[in-house]
């Protein structure tokens, strides 16, 4: 959402709500990472801004682009990816003007919380204690991508839905995103849910299986997961 | 030494070889993408090397200027306001040395004509009553277009005319505004000054060193694509290359991770502690005190004008 869409008093608290989300997300990953935080986020939030430049196929001739946070957030665990996604976020701000300034806060929330948290957990929940390279994994990982962006996006129509409710003039004119809940929260989950969120599906379950398979060692989580995941053995037998 | 005309470069926009296909495959249409991605920071960083307005300012000053600007902008509500705001963007970038005609087409692309797309059903009497300002239909009553009902007579509205004049204008002076100082500003500085609105000093670092990265990334991604058309006779069947372009984003993700850390190893081969010190070497001049009073002021006289609290 450029600036502009949303009004102060959308934008604002959640300029609110992601301070300390952030400054809580650096505490994560100062305890866990120390002297190779800066590094390993840097280079994580450089494929975070690359992965949007990948230009995938699909059906018709045409092409699409993935967001890759639910990837990131699987591979790098959720709050890497707040981080990542944020400072990907923000550069393309800067570069571009796309995204907006007064926005930040809000599509920060969108793209580099609630997709990494739903998108993570979604695929947590469905994998289980399998193994890395199980099938359940690999459809959590999809299953995770699609919910996240689709979630995503209806939070967006959300923000923007609120406006004419929340900012109209004396005259009852809106003053920021004029259309209603009843078109714009339909218009992002149905553009997202059966075009861009399939992409995101496509992109990360394929980079997703690659690394399970190749370099599963990357994975935040990799040892928890394989310690889970082995039989138990019973005592007797022991 | 770098002779002066490799250090020009000239204001344009990277069209690849859009004119050999009309119909560009994924691969093409990413490393077009890469390349107009450094064609478009190498334009940018020449206009920050120039000896213009903004370019003479203190970086920390432009940056809290163009932030309280973006933020004043958002409560502006009066037309006039808005286009004297974006009027000025244009002046600003006159005087910064950045062709105008360049200026304007880099900011409208997109965004603002995106944003216009969007409301322009906020014109008709069908989405926004209002008073007429040209008549367009006559339908009678009971009118429908599918399940939404038609008033008897379609118009623009004045109402509606207004605002959607306001909502491009506001989403256009931002665009402007975050354009003009990521062109009028070098990078490492820009970054460096975030520290003026308490962005802790990691996440500071961390920015600077992922731009940089970012096209070294891109640069493998290019090459990566490249690659594959030069060997590619016919089109794959579209699971096949969905599933390579898959493995090329897990494989930049592996690659990326394993280049942190080798610049991790460098960075504590060189005594990093952990420690993040970032150098300090802008000193502000009396044209930055003057600039940043200047900004406040309009950005507030502006505003009170806009919610006609006060009027000229």
């Amino acid at each position: 959402m450029p600036d502009g869409y949303l009004g102060p008093n959308t934008y604002l608290p959640f300029w609110i709500i992601m301070i300390p989300i952030w400054y809580y997300a650096g505490r994560w990953l100062r305890t866990n990472l120390r002297t190779k935080q800066v590094p390993y986020l840097a280079l994580a939030a450089a494929f975070s801004f690359v992965i949007m430049m990948f230009n995938v196929p699909i059906p018709g001739g045409s092409t699409g682009h993935a967001v890759g946070s639910a990837l990131v957030a699987i591979i790098l665990g959720p709050w890497a990816a707040v981080v990542t996604t944020s400072v990907a976020l923000l550069i393309q701000c800067l570069l571009f003007g796309d995204g907006g300034i007064t926005t930040f806060g809000a599509n920060c929330f969108n793209m580099a919380v609630v997709i990494p948290f739903v998108g993570y957990y979604t695929y947590a929940f469905i994998a289980g204690k399998t193994k890395m390279t199980d099938r359940r994994r690999i459809i959590g990982s999809g299953v995770g991508a699609w919910l996240g962006l689709t979630l995503a996006a209806a939070c967006a129509g959300f923000e923007m839905g609120i406006q004419p409710i929340i900012n109209v003039s004396s005259a009852g004119v809106p003053l920021y995103m004029p259309y209603g809940l009843n078109i714009t929260v339909p218009a992002m989950v149905f553009g997202h849910a059966f075009f861009f969120s399939i992409v995101e599906v496509i992109v990360t379950v394929v980079a997703f299986t690659y690394i399970a398979r190749n370099d599963p060692t990357i994975i935040w989580n990799y040892k928890a997961v394989e310690t889970a995941s082995k039989p138990r053995v019973p005592a007797a037998a022991a | 030494m770098i002779p002066d005309w490799m250090n020009q470069t000239e204001a344009g926009s990277y069209h690849g070889a859009a004119s050999e296909a009309k119909k560009k495959g994924f691969a093409k249409k990413t490393v077009d993408g890469v390349l107009g991605f450094f064609q478009e920071s190498l334009i940018s960083e020449a206009f920050a090397k120039r000896k213009g307005l903004l370019q003479s300012l203190d970086p920390r000053v432009k940056l809290i200027s163009m932030f309280v600007l973006v933020v004043g902008v958002t409560f502006m509500t009066s037309p006039w306001v808005l286009l004297v705001i974006y009027l000025l963007t244009l002046v600003l970038a006159y005087f910064s040395k950045i062709e105008v005609l360049w200026f304007v087409k880099r900011v409208w692309v997109f965004i603002p004509i995106f944003a216009g797309v969007i409301v322009i059903p906020i014109l008709f009497n069908v989405f926004l009553a209002g008073d007429v300002l040209v008549p367009i239909a006559t339908l009678g009553n009971g009118s429908h277009l599918g399940p939404i009902a038609l008033p008897s007579s379609i118009y623009i509205t004045r109402q509606g005319t207004t605002y959607v004049v306001t909502f491009i204008l506001r989403v256009a002076a931002c665009v402007s505004l975050a354009i003009l100082l990521f062109l009028t500003t070098q990078r490492d500085l820009l970054f460096k000054s975030m520290r003026t609105l308490y962005v802790p000093k990691v996440y500071v670092l961390t920015i600077s060193m992922c731009y940089r990265y970012i096209f070294l990334l891109l640069d493998t991604i290019a090459d990566l694509f490249t690659a594959r058309r030069s060997r590619q006779i016919v089109s794959l069947p579209l699971r096949e290359e969905q599933r390579w372009v898959g493995g090329r984003v897990g494989y930049m993700l592996v690659k990326s991770l394993d280049m942190s850390d080798k610049v991790h190893e460098a960075m504590i081969s060189r005594g990093f502690n952990g420690d993040v010190k970032l150098m300090h070497d802008n000193v502000m001049h009396h044209r930055d005190y003057v600039a940043i009073v200047t900004v406040l002021a309009c950005c507030v006289i502006l505003a009170l004008i806009s919610r006609s609290i006060i009027s000229i």
